[in-house]
């Protein structure tokens, strides 16, 4: 049987930057969603590989919706995927999803501490909802 | 209209507004009357990094010179910030509470953070930095930062 109907899978688009913590909240949230809550609807698109111009992380944001994850306000991972052709329907930066979670407080950086990866697992569950809602016909919200 | 004293550090830019004075540890008091405005200077806010969040002392708390006015959370670290007058909080910006990133977006204007009824504003003002004299102290920190690496 043809899959072809299917809608895209929604990529996942996290911060690249190394030994911010931030940016480590970013990416484990994307892991959270796209290897455990939701694998079957989401994929993992690398923002360092959009940077390269790498065919097949450009590929994944074609005609697929996707949800970039910012770890500081140069938001490189929404202006990246914009700049690579694909679609934002929701960008996240990592300081409002704290300012919502306060008390889960990001600490480390190769390893996050508990507040972190509580922070990390928050995020993650807005994104599924937005995930669920985009595939369901009604996303687009912006700017969480 | 107040001018700016500016200065370029490897890729950033710091700016000192003379129309006030400076703590050394980076808070400006602008006298309006008896009534000391305080906020971030530009230098600190952007060697603090993104606020998170600003707990101000709440309006009728009364403070000595340097006790803590303002707790500042930010991406990088937690900063207790003294106050530069000895008085009584009168008013906070609301801001603080809702949107604290004012004090990233304009350190000078709307980011203001508080305003204290001084006690002897004459009394605290020569603990105080003034412009120029803040401005070559805040050089030499950026300095050391850079030679950090």
């Amino acid at each position: 049987m043809s899959d072809t109907h299917l809608p895209r899978k929604v990529a996942i688009v996290p911060c690249s930057g190394i030994g911010k913590t931030y940016g480590s909240v970013s990416r484990e949230a994307a892991y959270d969603v796209t290897e455990d809550l939701r694998p079957e609807k989401t994929q993992l698109v690398s923002l360092a590989m959009l940077v390269l111009g790498d065919e097949t992380a450009c590929a994944a944001l074609a005609g697929a919706p996707a949800v970039t994850i910012d770890g500081c306000k140069l938001a490189c991972a929404t202006k990246m995927v914009q700049e690579s052709g694909g679609t934002v329907t929701k960008d996240y930066a990592v300081l409002e999803v704290y300012r919502r979670y306060k008390q889960f407080k990001p600490q480390g950086i190769a390893e996050l501490n508990e507040g972190g990866q509580q922070l990390a697992r928050a995020l993650a569950e807005e994104i599924v909802a937005v995930v669920d809602s985009t595939l369901a016909g009604s996303g687009g919200e912006k700017n969480g | 209209m107040p001018n700016f004293l500016e200065t370029t550090i490897d890729k950033f830019i710091f700016k000192v507004v003379d129309d006030r004075f400076y703590t050394p540890a980076g808070l400006w008091a602008l006298a309006e009357g008896n009534r000391i405005r305080i906020g971030l200077s530009d230098f600190q806010q952007q060697r603090s990094g993104d606020v998170a969040f600003a707990e101000i002392k709440p309006v009728g708390t009364q403070l000595a010179y340097d006790d803590e006015v303002a707790v500042i959370e930010t991406i990088k670290v937690n900063i207790s910030l003294g106050s530069p007058v000895t008085g009584s909080v009168v008013e906070i910006n609301s801001a603080m509470t809702d949107a604290p990133e004012v004090i990233n977006q304009d350190p000078y204007g709307i980011g203001w953070m508080a305003v204290i009824e001084a006690a002897d504003w004459e009394a605290d003002r020569p603990c105080l930095m003034d412009p120029q004299t803040y401005f070559t102290h805040m050089k030499s920190l950026a300095q050391e930062e850079l030679n950090k690496g």
